[in-house]
C-alpha cells in the first residue's frame, strides 16, 4: 500500500473550489432505486405464487388485505360503505355502486381507483405488478377458489389459503431419503442435502483439512480459538473418531455456554440497563439471568424446560408477588426458577423515570416490547404488527395479539404497575436485616452529631465574618441571621439582602472555612463507611404476579390504550388451531394462587405439537452453524419471510429434536459431525454457476468472527484472557474522548477527567461478561456489529467497514494486546526469531507457517527493527510515554517492537478474523 | 416507497433505504469512528430489520428552507467573559462605580459577595463604519466589527456554568441531551467523505468544564457524537496512528498485512468479503492521509500564519486551532467547536490581569479567522460564533485589594458575537440595563439563538425532530423562541 501515491490521487477538494454544492444530489436517485427495488420484490413474490388463472383467495385477497382491509373490511366503520373482503361483497359494492364487474376490468371501479392512484389513500400504493394481477383476475372472470362463505365474522378472518401456509402446518416426521453416495452420508442431514443437491447436479465439497476443522469447531462451539493443548491433542489423534471426540470435548467445555448463551441473549434482548431515559439507569441484577442462561446451556437443560422456566418459572415455583422473597431463599432450585423469568424483564423499562408525561404509555410499551421478545424469539412471527390492526400479511387478527397480551396482563398490569425497583426481590435473610438496622441506627447517631457540629461551624463562621463589619451593624445582622426565615421582619430581610455575604449556609460554608467544610466532609465519609458495612443486600430481578390478580385485558382500538374495546381472554394464535377456533387458555388455574396463564402458554409452546417453536429454534441453531438459515428470515416465518430451502430437513431436525428431549448438545453434535459441516469452504466455479448463493450447502461458507469472538480471540491469543465466569458485569465508561471502553466510570475535577483505575484483570474477561449499557455500547464490540438493544436482536449485521480496520490499526486495545502477544512469544519461546514466528502462527492461525511466510516474517521483523535502530534516540516526552501503556520505555527494544508489530498484523489479518 | 425528501424530519419508513442501498452507493464514509460506523453499516444491513427500524446516516440532507450557511465554527468561551468590560459599555456604571447597587442580585460566591458597583477599568472606542463600541482589550476584534453582529442581550437566567453551557449547547439546562453539533449533523449530514462532520478542537491545557459531555450525542446514536481532535498526537482517536507507529513503521505493517491477506485470498479465491476487508485497510490508510493533510498547516503561507498570530507565543496555540478550524470547514466539516482550557474567563478575582490575558490569547486568532474566511470567500456560508454561557456582574467581588477585584457569575445578561453565514455585519442587537446586569431590550435566549442558527442552515427548529421514546425532541426543546430575523441579511 503506497500511501504517498494515494495522497496525490485523493487530495480532497476544498469547499471554496467547488463553490456551493447542491445538497440534493442524493435524494432523488436513492428514492428511485428504493421504489424500483420494492417493485421488484413484490413482483417476484407475485410471480412465483401466481397461478395461470388467478383466484381471489390465493392471489387477490393478500393484496387487498395488505392495502385495503383496514378501511374497507376490518374496522367498525366501512369507508364509503365498501367491504372488499370477499368477491361477492365487491360485486355488491359500496355507496357508489358495484366495485367489480367480472370480465370487464375497465368498468370495475376497484381497478379504476387503484390504477388512478386515488386508492389507497396513504402513501404506499399498489405496485404495477399488483394492479396488473388484479386486472388479469377481473379479465379472466374474477374467479374464486371455492364458494365464498355466507357469513363473515369481524376482522380479516383467516382463509384456507392462509391456514395452509407452510409454517402453520404440523411438523412432519419425514424419513431421510436413501442415497447412493453413502460414503458422504454421515448423518440424515447429509441424506436430505444430497437429495436436494442431486436435482441440481451438485455434490458436497471435499472434507476440510483437520486443522481447519479444529478452528471451525472451536470458534463455533466456544467462541474461542483452540488452545495450544487442544491443538496438539487433536492434531496428534489419528483415531477415526478423533473429530467426534473433539466435538464432545468442546460441548463439555464451560465456554460452550458462554458462546451459545450469548446467541440466546441476543434474541432475549439482554441488557444491563433500563434504557428509555438519558440516564439509562443500570440494571444491577440482570446479570443473574445472563448467568442462568449460560448455566442452562452448559448443563444442556432440555430446551422445552428452558422455555417454560423463562416464561413461567415463578409459577413452577408456586411463587406470588408476596411470597417471592421467601421462595427465592428457600432452595437454590426455586431461586433459579425465579431468576429464569428475567427473560421477561429484558425489555426497555422507563417506568421509573421521573416526571413522565404519560406513564401509562411507557408501561404499555414495556408490555409490547416483552411480547415482541417472546414472539420473535419463540414464534418467529412479527406478532407485534397486530397490535394496532389485523396483520397485513399474516393471518394474525388483532384480537390474537390481545389474547397473547392477556397471558402477561396479570404480571404486567399497567393499571397496577410496579417499577423496575419494585419488581426486585430481596435475598436478604432476617439476620441480615437485623444487622442492617443496627448499623443504620449507628449511622443516624453520627449524622446527628455532624449536624450539631455543623451548627457550631456556621455560628463560628458568622462571628468571624461579622468582625469585618462596623461594630454597630454586627448585632442587628446576627439577630437577623438567627431569626428563622419565616419570622424575619422586612427590615431584617432588607438588611441581609444588603449584606449578602452574611447569608452563610451549609452549602457555602467551604467559602468561609474550608477546614470546617473538610471536617464535615470527612464525617460524611465516615457515615458512608459505616453504612457500607451493612450486609450487602442482594436482589433478583424477576417477573411475578400478585395472588388472584386477574385484570381485564381489552383490545385497544388502533393499539391506543385510551380506546379499550372488547374484553379479551388469554389464548394463542388462532391460525395454529386446525379447527379454526381460537386457542384459549384458562383465565385462572385453580391449583395456583397466580393465574397460571403463562404456564399454560409455555405448555402450549412446548407441547411437541406446536408447529413454530421447534422449527424456529432449529433454524436459529442452523443459522449460527452455517451462517445461513434453512429459513433465512429467522424472525419471520410468515408470508413476508423466506420459504424454507429444505422444508423436509427442517421438519426432520425439529421432530428429531423434540423426540429426543429437546437437547441442544445432541443437535449440535448431529450437525457438527455431518458431512455438510465438515466440508471445505473452497468455492467451485462449476457448482457456483448452478447455485451461486450456496443455498443447497455444497460447501461450508466462511464466516467472520462476531464481535465477542473478535475481542475474545485477541485476548486468548495474547494470553491476557481471564476465564472467570459469571457475576457482576465488567463495567464500561467513556474515555477521555467519549469513546466507550472497559473500566470503572470514575471522574475527577470540574472537567470530569476519567480516573484510571485498574480492574485487576477483570478488564480481560470474556465479552459476554462486559456490561451491556444500552447507551454505552463498548466501542470495539459495537464496531464489529454487536447489537445495541432497542428491543432485541433477531439477527446481527455483518459489516465490513474501514472503522474496523482503523481500530485494528490504531486503537489502544489492539496496541496493548499486540504488546502482550509479543511478550507472550518471548516468554514462551525466547528470542529466536524462527521459533517466535512459528509460535505466533500457531497461536493466531492455529497452524504452522509455510516457508514463504517464514521468510516474509523474518524479513519483516528485520526491516522493522532496522528502521527503529536507524532512528535517533527517542525523544518521547513524559506525556506521550504515559500513553504508551504497558510499554515501559526501558523494555521496548527494537526487536520487541518489531515482534509487537508482527503480532498486531496477525490480529488484523483476514485469516484471524475469518473462520473457514 | 419513496422517502420524504425532508428526512430525517420524518423518521418514518427509513428502513426501506437499508434494503435497497447498493453496497457502494456512498463510496467512502466519513472518518471518525462512531461517525463512520452508522454510515457504512447502512450498506451491509441484511433485509431483516428489527422493530421500529431506524437507521441513521451522514448523507447530505435536503433542507426545507434554502440554506444560507453550510458550516459553523463556534469559538466557545466558557467561564463567562465579562461583557461589560469587552462589548457592552455602561457609562452609568462607570459613573456610579463604588456606590451600592440597589437591585436584586443572585450571587454564586456569597462569602465574597458585595453590592458595590464596579465600573469597567477599560476604555471603549467606536470602530469601523458601523461605529461599534469595543473595549481596548480587543484591538483585533475592533478591526472586524463591520462583519459582525454583536448580540448584547443574551441570557440564560441561570448563574451556574454547567447548566448554562447545557442550555447554550443543547437547548435545555439539564445534562444528557445532544449537542448543537449533533443536531446540525443529524439534520444536514456530512459534506465531507473523509472527515468527521462534527469536530471538537480541545485545548492542550485540558478539557473544558463538564468534560466529554460537551460533545455528547445524548439520546442520538453515537454517529452524531463530536470527534475530538487533540493538539498532541495521536490527534484523532483511532484515526491518527500513535506516535511510535506513525509513518514508516505502520506503512511496513500494512504492507506486510497486505501480503498476508493476499496469500490468504489466493487460498480462498472468489471470497468477496475478504476482498472487501482488504479494501477497507486501503481506505483506512487513505482516511489517515486525509486527516493528516487537513491538520497539517505547514503549507499555509507565512502571512496567513502571521495573521493568526502563530509567530507569537501567546497566540500560537489558539491561533493554530483557529487555522485548523478554517482548514476543516474548507474540506467540508460541518461543525467545529473550539474549547479553552478550564475556566479561563471565570474572572472571580484579579480581573484586571486575568481578563487581559484571556484576550491576548484569543482576540487576534478569532478576528483572523473571520478575516481569513472572508478573504477566501467562505464567510458567506460559514457562521463564526464567539461567546460563552454567562456574563459577569456589574458589582465587585471584593477581596479588599483593588487588584484582586473580580466579578461573579451573571446569567441574566451577556454578549456573544456571530459573523458570516447570513448574519448581518456591523450591527449590535439587544441591550442590557444601564448597569449591564440584565438583558432588557430584545433579549435573546439560548433557544432563540439556536432557532436562528437552524434557520440559517435551512431548517425550521420546530420541524427538526428526533424521535425518542415515541416523542419528538427538538433542539429548542419546545420552548417559546423565535428566529431573530432582525440580525439576518435579506431576511
Amino acid at each position: 500500500m503506497k500511501t504517498a501515491e494515494i495522497k496525490q490521487a485523493d487530495a480532497p477538494p476544498l469547499r471554496a473550489q467547488t463553490a456551493v454544492k447542491a445538497i440534493s444530489i442524493l435524494g432523488l436517485p436513492r428514492g428511485t432505486a428504493a421504489l424500483f427495488g420494492l417493485v421488484l420484490l413484490i413482483f417476484c413474490n407475485v410471480r412465483s405464487d401466481a397461478a395461470p388463472v388467478p383466484t381471489f383467495e390465493k392471489d387477490i385477497r393478500p393484496i387487498l388485505k395488505a392495502h385495503c382491509f383496514e378501511c374497507h373490511g376490518e374496522g367498525d366503520l366501512l369507508k364509503g360503505g365498501l367491504d372488499v373482503r370477499l368477491r361477492r361483497l365487491l360485486l355488491v359494492g359500496g355507496d357508489d355502486g358495484p366495485a367489480l364487474v367480472p370480465g370487464k376490468p375497465d368498468r370495475s371501479k376497484l381497478l379504476k381507483m387503484i390504477e388512478s392512484g386515488k386508492m389507497p389513500k396513504r402513501d404506499k400504493k399498489l405496485s404495477p405488478a399488483e394492479s396488473a394481477l388484479i386486472r388479469k383476475w377481473i379479465a379472466t372472470g374474477a374467479s374464486t377458489a371455492r364458494p365464498e362463505p355466507t357469513e363473515l365474522s369481524q376482522g380479516a378472518g383467516i382463509t384456507e389459503e392462509e391456514r395452509t401456509f407452510w409454517s402453520f402446518q404440523p411438523i412432519g416426521t419425514p424419513k431421510a431419503p436413501k442415497t447412493k453416495a453413502s460414503n458422504r452420508v454421515r448423518t440424515p442431514i447429509d441424506a436430505f442435502l444430497i437429495g436436494s443437491m442431486a436435482k441440481q447436479k451438485l455434490h458436497f465439497s471435499p472434507e476440510a483439512e483437520k486443522v481447519t476443522l479444529l478452528r471451525r469447531a472451536c470458534f463455533d462451539l466456544t467462541g474461542l480459538p483452540p488452545t495450544p493443548e487442544e491443538r496438539v491433542t487433536f492434531l496428534g489423534d489419528s483415531s477415526t473418531n478423533a473429530y467426534e471426540q473433539l466435538v464432545d470435548r468442546l460441548l463439555n467445555s464451560k465456554h460452550y455456554g458462554e458462546r451459545w448463551g450469548r446467541h440466546w441473549l441476543d434474541v432475549a434482548g439482554y441488557a444491563d440497563s433500563d434504557g428509555y431515559s438519558d440516564a439509562d439507569p443500570p440494571r444491577d441484577y440482570a446479570y443473574k439471568y445472563r448467568d442462568y442462561v449460560i448455566r442452562a446451556f452448559n448443563d444442556d437443560k432440555a430446551f422445552d424446560r428452558f422455555i417454560t422456566e423463562q416464561i413461567a418459572g415463578d409459577e413452577l415455583a408456586k411463587a406470588t408477588e408476596a411470597t417471592a422473597a421467601s421462595v427465592a431463599v428457600a432452595t437454590p432450585e426455586s431461586r433459579t426458577l425465579l431468576i429464569a423469568t428475567g427473560f421477561l424483564r429484558m425489555g426497555v423499562d422507563g417506568s421509573a423515570t421521573d416526571a413522565l408525561s404519560d406513564p401509562d404509555a411507557v408501561r404499555n410499551q414495556v408490555v409490547a416490547d416483552t411480547l415482541k421478545i417472546v414472539s420473535t424469539s419463540l414464534l418467529g412471527l412479527s406478532v407485534g404488527c397486530a397490535q394496532c390492526h389485523d396483520h397485513r400479511y399474516d393471518p394474525i387478527p388483532q384480537i390474537d395479539y390481545y389474547r397473547l397480551r392477556a397471558v402477561f396482563e396479570p404480571a404486567y398490569d399497567y393499571k397496577k404497575w410496579r417499577t423496575p425497583t419494585q419488581r426486585l426481590v430481596s435475598l436478604a435473610t432476617d439476620l441480615d436485616q437485623k444487622k442492617s438496622a443496627e448499623i443504620e441506627s449507628e449511622a443516624q447517631r453520627i449524622t446527628r452529631e455532624k449536624e450539631t457540629k455543623q451548627m457550631g461551624y456556621l455560628t463560628e463562621a458568622l462571628t468571624k465574618h461579622l468582625e469585618t463589619f462596623d461594630a454597630a451593624l454586627r448585632k442587628p445582622l446576627r439577630a437577623a441571621y438567627d431569626t428563622p426565615l419565616t419570622q424575619r421582619t422586612s427590615e431584617q430581610k432588607a438588611l441581609l439582602a444588603a449584606h449578602p455575604s452574611v447569608n452563610i449556609s451549609p452549602g457555602v460554608l467551604y467559602q468561609y472555612n474550608a477546614k470546617a467544610a473538610d471536617d464535615l466532609k470527612s464525617i460524611d465519609a465516615k457515615i458512608a463507611t459505616i453504612r457500607s458495612q451493612k450486609p450487602i443486600e442482594d436482589f433478583i430481578s424477576i417477573l411475578t404476579e400478585p395472588a388472584d390478580h386477574l385484570p381485564i385485558t381489552s383490545l385497544f382500538h388502533r393499539g391506543d390504550y385510551h380506546q379499550p374495546k372488547s374484553t379479551v381472554l388469554p389464548g394463542g394464535l388462532t391460525v395454529l388451531n386446525p379447527s379454526g377456533q381460537p386457542i384459549q387458555f384458562p383465565a385462572k388455574n385453580p391449583n395456583f394462587s397466580t393465574s397460571g396463564r403463562r404456564l399454560a402458554f409455555a405448555q402450549w409452546l412446548t407441547s411437541n405439537t406446536h408447529p413454530l417453536v421447534a422449527r424456529v429454534l432449529i433454524n436459529r441453531i442452523w443459522l449460527h452453524h452455517f451462517g445461513r438459515g434453512l429459513v433465512n428470515t429467522p424472525a419471520d416465518f410468515g408470508a413476508m419471510g423466506e420459504r424454507p430451502s429444505h422444508p423436509e430437513l427442517l421438519d426432520w431436525l425439529a421432530s428429531d429434536f423434540m423426540q429426543h428431549g429437546w437437547k441442544l448438545k445432541r443437535l449440535h453434535k448431529l450437525i457438527l459431525t455431518s458431512t455438510a459441516y465438515r466440508q471445505s469452504s473452497q468455492r467451485n466455479p462449476q457448482q457456483e454457476r448452478r447455485d451461486p448463493e450456496n443455498r443447497l450447502y455444497w460447501r461450508k461458507p466462511i464466516q467472520r468472527l462476531d464481535a465477542e469472538a473478535v475481542r475474545d480471540a485477541i485476548l486468548a491469543t495474547s494470553g491476557a484472557l481471564n476465564e472467570t465466569m459469571f457475576g457482576r458485569p465488567v463495567p464500561v465508561r467513556p474515555d477521555v474522548y467519549g469513546q466507550i471502553v472497559v473500566g470503572e466510570d470514575k471522574t475527577q475535577g470540574d472537567n470530569k477527567m476519567p480516573v484510571e483505575t485498574t480492574l485487576n484483570g477483570e478488564e480481560f474477561r470474556r465479552s459476554v461478561y462486559v456490561q451491556v449499557r444500552r447507551s454505552r455500547p463498548l466501542a470495539l464490540l459495537h464496531a464489529f456489529d454487536a447489537p445495541v438493544m432497542e428491543v432485541n436482536c433477531e439477527r446481527r449485521q455483518n459489516s465490513t467497514v474501514a472503522t474496523q480496520s482503523l481500530m485494528m490499526m490504531n486503537s489502544q486495545f489492539l496496541l496493548d494486546q499486540s504488546a502482550r502477544f509479543a511478550q507472550r512469544l518471548v516468554r514462551e519461546v525466547g528470542t529466536n526469531r524462527l521459533q517466535q514466528i512459528q509460535r505466533a502462527w500457531q497461536l493466531a492461525f492455529n497452524r504452522n507457517p509455510d516457508a514463504r511466510e517464514i521468510t516474509d516474517s523474518v524479513s519483516f521483523l528485520e526491516k522493522q527493527a532496522a528502521y527503529l535502530l536507524s532512528l535517533p534516540p527517542p525523544q518521547i516526552d513524559a506525556k506521550a510515554k504515559k500513553e504508551i501503556k504497558n510499554q515501559p520505555e526501558s523494555k521496548i527494544t527494537p526487536e520487541l517492537q518489531a515482534l509487537t508489530d508482527l503480532s498486531q498484523t496477525l490480529f488484523s489479518a483476514n485469516e484471524f478474523l475469518y473462520v473457514d | 416507497m419513496i422517502e420524504p425528501s425532508n428526512l430525517p424530519f420524518e423518521a418514518l419508513g427509513i428502513h426501506s433505504r437499508r434494503r435497497f442501498l447498493a453496497r457502494n452507493a456512498m463510496g467512502v464514509g466519513s472518518v471518525a469512528l462512531a461517525w463512520m460506523l452508522g454510515e457504512e453499516k447502512l450498506l451491509a444491513t441484511p433485509p431483516n430489520v428489527p422493530r421500529n427500524p431506524r437507521s441513521f446516516d451522514l448523507k447530505q440532507k435536503v433542507s426545507s428552507i434554502p440554506p444560507r450557511a453550510q458550516a459553523m465554527i463556534s469559538l466557545f468561551m466558557h467561564g463567562g467573559p465579562s461583557h461589560i468590560d469587552l462589548f457592552d459599555p455602561k457609562p452609568e456604571l462607570t459613573k456610579r462605580s463604588g456606590q451600592d447597587y440597589q437591585g436584586d442580585i443572585t450571587f454564586s460566591f456569597v462569602d465574597r459577595a458585595s453590592k458595590k458597583l464596579f465600573g469597567s477599568p477599560w476604555k471603549f472606542r467606536q470602530h469601523g463604519q458601523s461605529g461599534t463600541p469595543v473595549s481596548e482589550l480587543l484591538p483585533h476584534f475592533a478591526s472586524i466589527v463591520d462583519d459582525v453582529t454583536v448580540i448584547r442581550s443574551m441570557h440564560t437566567d441561570i448563574n451556574g456554568h454547567e447548566p448554562s453551557i447545557w442550555f447554550m449547547n443543547t437547548g435545555r439546562a439539564q445534562p444528557g441531551r445532544p449537542a448543537l453539533g449533533s443536531w446540525l449533523t443529524y439534520g444536514l449530514g456530512s459534506e465531507s467523505q473523509r472527515l468527521p462532520a462534527y469536530v471538537v478542537l480541545t485545548d492542550p491545557g485540558g478539557h473544558p468544564v463538564d468534560g466529554v459531555r460537551n460533545w455528547s450525542n445524548g439520546f442520538m446514536p453515537p454517529l452524531f457524537q463530536g470527534t475530538v481532535v487533540r493538539s498532541a498526537e495521536p490527534r484523532i482517536l483511532n484515526l491518527d496512528p500513535p506516535s511510535h507507529l506513525k509513518g514508516t513503521l505502520q506503512e511496513q505493517n500494512l504492507n506486510f498485512l497486505a501480503r498476508l491477506n493476499q496469500a490468504h485470498l489466493t487460498r480462498h479465491p472468489g471470497e468477496t468479503d475478504l476482498e472487501a476487508r482488504i479494501a477497507t485497510y486501503e481506505l483506512a490508510a487513505r482516511m489517515q492521509t486525509s486527516a493528516k493533510e487537513a491538520l497539517d498547516i505547514s503549507g499555509e503561507s507565512l502571512s496567513t500564519k502571521k495573521l493568526y498570530g502563530l509567530d507569537q507565543p501567546e497566540t500560537r496555540e489558539y491561533g493554530t486551532r483557529c487555522l485548523i478550524a478554517r482548514r476543516l470547514v474548507e474540506r467540508g466539516v460541518r461543525f467545529v467547536q473550539l474549547f479553552v482550557n478550564g475556566q479561563i474567563w471565570d474572572n472571580h478575582e484579579g480581573i484586571k490581569t486575568n481578563l487581559a490575558s484571556c484576550c491576548r490569547k484569543t482576540d487576534q486568532p478569532s478576528a483572523a479567522l473571520v478575516k481569513d474566511l472572508k478573504a477566501r470567500g467562505l464567510l458567506d456560508t460559514t457562521i463564526v460564533h464567539w461567546g460563552g454561557e454567562i456574563g459577569r456582574l456589574p458589582v465587585t467581588e471584593n477581596h479588599g485589594a483593588a487588584e484582586k477585584a473580580g466579578r461573579d457569575h451573571n446569567g441574566q445578561g451577556f454578549t456573544s458575537w456571530v459573523a458570516g453565514g447570513g448574519f448581518k455585519g456591523g450591527i449590535s442587537y439587544g441591550e442590557t440595563d444601564e448597569f449591564g446586569h440584565k438583558a432588557v431590550i430584545n433579549p435573546v435566549s439560548p433557544n432563540d439563538y439556536q432557532a436562528t442558527l437552524l434557520h440559517l442552515f435551512g431548517m425550521d427548529h420546530t420541524h427538526l425532530a428526533f424521535y425518542q421514546n415515541g416523542q419528538s425532541q427538538h433542539l429548542t426543546d419546545g420552548k417559546p423562541c423565535r428566529v431573530i430575523k432582525e440580525i439576518l441579511r435579506n431576511a
